[in-house]
């Protein structure tokens, strides 16, 4: 039992990992456009957003990635590929609500600070971001959080297959489902646990930067 | 034309209202032009504007003969170059002073022995020599603002800008940079200096730029008498 508990850990803080890295990809350059242009409407709807339900997500993913869907094609349909797509699309708007906020702050003042000095609007756009590291950081730590301890995409898109796309929510479900309330209850521990530890890490990594 | 002329400027934030309406000025000739007024008329925009930070929502700016609007990105950044802004609050990088001071020639890709030179003679010149390698955090807001103007002076602009300089520093230090400005006016250098101290900007301007709630006009060191 244990190492299939480490193996669904590890695989949940893979995806997990994997879907933020890709939400930050797209994420931060959204976010800069917003805090640069202060446009309200991408604000609003990223906002609005941030608690959509992640069945609704999984179900609209199901559609689109099933065998009859417009990128059924790609066979992405359980497999974990898909539940990464999946939780970075869940996490965009969380993202891009939080991070436009500080790069607006950063952008008011850093980016103002390097045009003053003659910088190139490439050179304002990157101390803009490098003095927002930390920010960004506690905002991916955030992201990463909700990812890891979502359900509905995993379920629907991921399918919850036994070592190939089994996450720590989609094994907590199945073991309530069994009526194995204890099992359920320790990876339920396991699971805070592992972001309680992710956090702590980027936080101490965040404090030796800000040193 | 060797400074910055306003003509028919309009600015305001956003949507929000005119905080700028029709402004006709010129500043930044070799010489130091003060910039009075109330909080709130728009001062720092005003001088944001002329140093091609904000662009004019009506109106143009021209520096030295050019509107910076009209040219490509690659254009406009030289020519802003040759004009560098000094917030009133000063915001400092993270790091030592020397990083602070550097940054300008850092943007500018000069090479760091010969930024270390320019920074070293600066510093000692604006008193904050022995700040050097100390870390901005320990820094007081007064110190702050010299390491902004030592920054702003390390890359040799035609024009320095400088919102409410003196707001920060004590009664020494103030008398320290109203030497330095007057040194580097009689070194040709256009400056630009927003100030509520009219008594000791009287002393070392050569014309005055009146921004109030009015609008904004320009003239002789009579106009202070007007603001006080």
């Amino acid at each position: 039992m244990l190492p299939e508990i480490a193996e669904v850990a590890l695989r949940s803080v893979a995806i997990s990992g994997a879907a933020t890295l890709l939400a930050l990809s797209w994420s931060l350059p959204l976010a800069y456009y917003v805090a640069e242009r202060s446009s309200k409407t991408i604000a609003t709807i990223s906002e609005a957003l941030v608690g959509v339900p992640t069945t609704l997500i999984g179900l609209l993913l199901y559609f689109i990635l099933r065998n009859e869907g417009p990128l059924g094609f790609l066979q992405l349909l359980y497999t974990p590929y898909a539940i990464v797509v999946g939780e970075a699309i869940l996490v965009t708007p969380l993202l891009v609500a939080v991070t436009y906020r500080v790069l607006a702050n950063a952008i008011a003042t850093y980016g103002e600070l390097a045009l003053s000095l003659g910088a190139s609007r490439s050179q304002a756009m990157e101390l803009a971001f490098t003095t927002s590291l930390p920010s960004l950081a506690a905002a991916a730590i955030m992201a990463f959080s909700r990812a890891v301890g979502e359900i509905g995409v995993a379920l629907i898109v991921g399918g919850n297959i036994r070592g190939y796309t089994r996450t720590m929510t989609t094994a907590i479900a199945l073991e309530v489902a069994k009526g194995e309330f204890w099992t359920a209850l320790e990876l339920g521990l396991i699971l805070v646990s592992l972001t309680v530890v992710v956090s702590l890490a980027v936080r101490l990594v965040k404090g030796l930067w800000e040193l | 034309m060797s400074g910055i002329r306003l003509e028919g400027v309009w600015f305001r934030y956003g949507k929000g209202q005119w905080v700028l309406r029709d402004v006709n000025a010129e500043m930044g000739e070799a010489g130091i032009t003060a910039v009075v007024g109330p909080n709130g008329a728009g001062k720092t925009t005003l001088l944001k504007i002329a140093s091609i930070i904000y662009r004019p929502v009506r109106g143009r700016v021209m520096a030295f003969g050019t509107d910076p609007w009209v040219l490509g990105e690659r254009e406009r950044l030289f020519l802003r170059r040759e004009i560098v802004y000094v917030h009133e609050k000063p915001i400092l990088l993270r790091g030592t002073v020397e990083r602070n001071v550097m940054f300008g020639l850092e943007i500018r890709g000069i090479n760091k022995r010969r930024a270390a030179e320019v920074i070293r003679a600066l510093a000692s010149e604006l008193g904050i020599a022995e700040l050097l390698n100390h870390d901005v955090k320990h820094l007081s807001a007064g110190q702050g603002v010299l390491v902004s103007i030592a920054r702003a002076l390390a890359v040799n602009p035609r024009i320095l800008v400088l919102d409410e300089p003196f707001a920060h520093l004590d009664y020494r230090r103030r008398g320290k940079l109203l030497g330095l400005l007057e040194k580097l006016r009689d070194e040709g250098k256009g400056l630009i200096v927003s100030t509520h101290d009219t008594h000791l900007i009287m002393r070392i301007a050569d014309k005055v730029i009146l921004v109030d709630y009015e609008g904004v006009r320009e003239g002789s060191l009579s106009l202070l008498d007007q603001f006080s």
